[in-house]
């Protein structure tokens, strides 16, 4: 794996931009604003470099015209970036309910014990990162899974053993990505940790999930949200938009109303 | 009478290769866009659209042709954007017409731009479909070729630009002011909304999002028109649908009905339920609607009686459920669907949603607080109504009727006091 130090990527960059500046320049004038090129511009490196890297984001802020916080904010919203290298094969198992409710926890584990990591891991030699993911749209054959992508359905154990082996064996029809670094154990980045400097106040360290205003909460959280659920507070100002199935009358209608 | 399968826009998939534009010109592809440019104006191809009485078919039901008709008048540029960032769970329609059948999804957004004025229409894909993107970009190549797009359409002077986006993995990208954000370059945050998307919507320009299927049945309704489509369906709900049916059917897949067509009918439609087993609830929706139980099953599937019911038919997504139902793990599915989805914008949907999936995680590992019952009820509905979209109202409808109907199942799951943890 020496090949795939970050320095030697880092080095390779240069080159690499170079290259796909007019596929980028090409991207950006189909839109009204340059900003609109930011995902496909990023997709793009992705597929060259196998993750969404730092300097990737940089040159992409500097093509957009928009700061690299502007460019990381955004492709940290999005799940199929990834911020840090992954393996060659991504395999995404669907969670979704249709799935679930026939068998998808028996793949899943399976999947699991198969690879040794658990969901959003890649696995020591490099080869699989492992995630399980949202309704991916196949709910008529369930498991569904994708690889690269692609998608593999009506998974059983047997299948799975069949394509894990096939992908170990060099024989699976769906490429490989591009592995330019060597991928840490995850690529997903906590809030906690690698990205803040850790200067945090007290409430807000050590939580269990990104989402959570640190600090609320006992040690289940639970309690503290119940709290304040049941304070006699009058909330104003409900949106009814959608909460009414049925249309209203007309938009204007709605504006008006404002 | 029992429920029949209409080949309307499904029809051909299957039997040939409507990926091949030649094959689907043969078929009669792309004879309405070239009426529609030569013949008509953009005003006759709104009040097809009205006439018919289509309704959205990614989960609001709105009416397409009164969406149009908000745009505003003037020299503003407008957009159309087909909205296939199909994600609500249980719904796979928009994926399979897009693989199967992409001129028919790219002939939909033609004449959806022509009728509302765009000259630059979008399509936003959602990223895990690389496939279908693969497939929709070689339509749009060879729909470029035959002069089906790009300027001077047809001879006429209408001049009108597709451009292909590509999401990266966000549910909330359906919604359609986040799908605008996302095709902005930004994060898939929901707007504030007034200003709905027709009036400010993409680069603050007048704006129409429909979704893939609604989009699509356009060519269709010009083809036979709109008295064809309203003759179809009930009272207030026109026409087909794509019903996306999964679970525990013996025949999961789509299957294109009038609607109206009664939800046991459907059920049929797709295999019935696998022998020995009972019928315990469906939901007909997708994700973020209310469980429909036996006695519903002789209500006909259309909007105003599934709202009636209690639920929605939002995308068309109907999954079925029998009694191996573990509905405490249903309900944590999708609550930690919602949970994992939710931008993070609203404190009701973001502390909400993840102190949910915290609690029913306690109830799958058979943990739950009897207390938590009435709270989760509490909790679910506080979270509605609050919210800038329809995520956060999303958590309620399933986690409520599953509660109200299988409350032993919830309780069996909840340690029994003075019974030490």
């Amino acid at each position: 794996m020496e090949t795939l130090s970050a320095t030697r990527r880092e080095a390779d960059f240069p080159a690499l931009l170079d290259r796909l500046k007019p596929e980028c320049e090409r991207i950006i004038a189909q839109y009204e604003d340059r900003r609109s090129a930011l995902l496909p511009i990023m997709h793009l490196f992705q597929e060259h470099e196998g993750f969404a890297s730092p300097e990737a984001m940089r040159a992409c802020a500097a093509m957009l015209d928009v700061t690299p916080a502007v460019v990381e904010s955004t492709v940290s919203f999005y799940t199929l970036f990834y911020r840090r290298p992954v393996g060659k094969y991504v395999v995404q198992v669907c969670r979704g309910l249709a799935c679930s409710i026939n068998g998808a926890d028996e793949i899943m584990a399976h999947f699991r014990e198969r690879l040794g990591v658990k969901t959003l891991e890649t696995t020591p030699d490099g080869l699989f990162s492992y995630e399980e993911v949202e309704c991916l749209a196949a709910c008529d054959r369930p498991t569904c899974a994708q690889v690269n992508l692609e998608f593999v359905y009506d998974l059983t154990p047997q299948s799975v053993d069949d394509l894990l082996a096939a992908i170990r064996g060099g024989t699976y029809a769906v490429a490989p990505m591009a592995q330019t670094q060597e991928p840490p154990r995850t690529w997903s980045v906590r809030q906690d940790g690698e990205v803040s400097t850790g200067r945090k106040t007290e409430g807000a360290t050590d939580v269990s999930h990104p989402n959570n205003a640190g600090g609320l909460g006992d040690a289940t959280g639970v309690i503290m949200l119940d709290r304040i659920v049941l304070r006699d507070a009058e909330f104003r100002g409900r949106t009814k938009e959608r909460v009414v199935t049925e249309p209203p009358g007309t938009m204007r209608e709605l504006e008006d109303a404002r | 009478m029992a429920g029949v399968v209409t080949k309307v826009l499904t029809a051909g998939i299957g039997e040939a290769d409507l990926r091949d534009i030649d094959v689907y010109r043969k078929r009669g592809g792309y004879k309405q866009w070239e009426r529609a440019v030569r013949e008509l104006k953009p005003a006759d191809v709104l009040a097809l659209a009205d006439k018919s009485g289509l309704r959205g078919r990614g989960g609001a039901g709105f009416p397409t042709g009164k969406k149009w008709s908000f745009l505003p008048a003037g020299d503003k540029p407008r957009y159309l954007v087909c909205n296939c960032d199909e994600a609500e769970p249980g719904t796979f329609k928009d994926h399979m017409l897009l693989e199967e059948t992409p001129h028919l999804v790219l002939e939909g957004m033609l004449l959806g731009a022509y009728g509302i004025g765009a000259h630059h229409a979008f399509i936003y894909i959602r990223g895990e479909f690389k496939r279908g993107y693969a497939i929709f970009m070689d339509a749009l190549a060879s729909a470029r070729k035959a002069g089906y797009v790009g300027e001077n359409i047809f001879g006429s002077g209408y001049d009108l630009e597709v451009t292909v986006h590509r999401g990266a993995g966000a549910y909330i990208c359906g919604e359609e002011t986040g799908l605008l954000n996302s095709l902005e370059g930004k994060r898939g945050e929901p707007r504030l909304k007034p200003p709905f998307p027709a009036i400010a919507g993409l680069y603050g320009m007048p704006t129409v999002v429909n979704n893939v299927e609604t989009l699509a049945y356009l060519v269709p309704i010009l083809e036979k028109g709109a008295d064809w489509f309203a003759a179809v369906g009930t009272e207030r709900s026109k026409g087909y649908k794509i019903v996306s049916v999964s679970g525990h059917v013996r025949k999961p897949g789509n299957y294109e009905v009038a609607l109206g067509t009664t939800v046991c009918d459907i059920i049929d439609l797709a295999g019935g339920l696998r022998p020995g087993r009972t019928f315990m609830a469906v939901q007909p929706g997708g994700g973020s609607s209310a469980c429909i139980f036996e006695e519903h099953l002789d209500l006909p599937y259309d909007y105003e009686n599934m709202t009636k019911a209690g639920s929605m038919l939002g995308s068309g997504a109907f999954v079925v459920f029998d009694d191996t139902t573990d509905f405490v793990k249903a309900a944590h599915n999708l609550v930690r669907f919602f949970a994992h989805e939710s931008c993070g914008q609203c404190t009701p949907c973001r502390e909400g949603g993840h102190w949910l999936e915290v609690v029913l995680e306690r109830f799958v590992r058979g943990r739950g607080l009897m207390s938590d019952l009435e709270m989760m009820h509490r909790v679910s509905s506080t979270i509605t109504g609050l919210n800038l979209c329809a995520l956060g109202d999303s958590i309620e409808p399933f986690l409520k009727s599953v509660l109200v109907r299988f409350p032993g199942q919830f309780e069996a799951r909840a340690l029994r006091e003075g019974v030490p943890a």
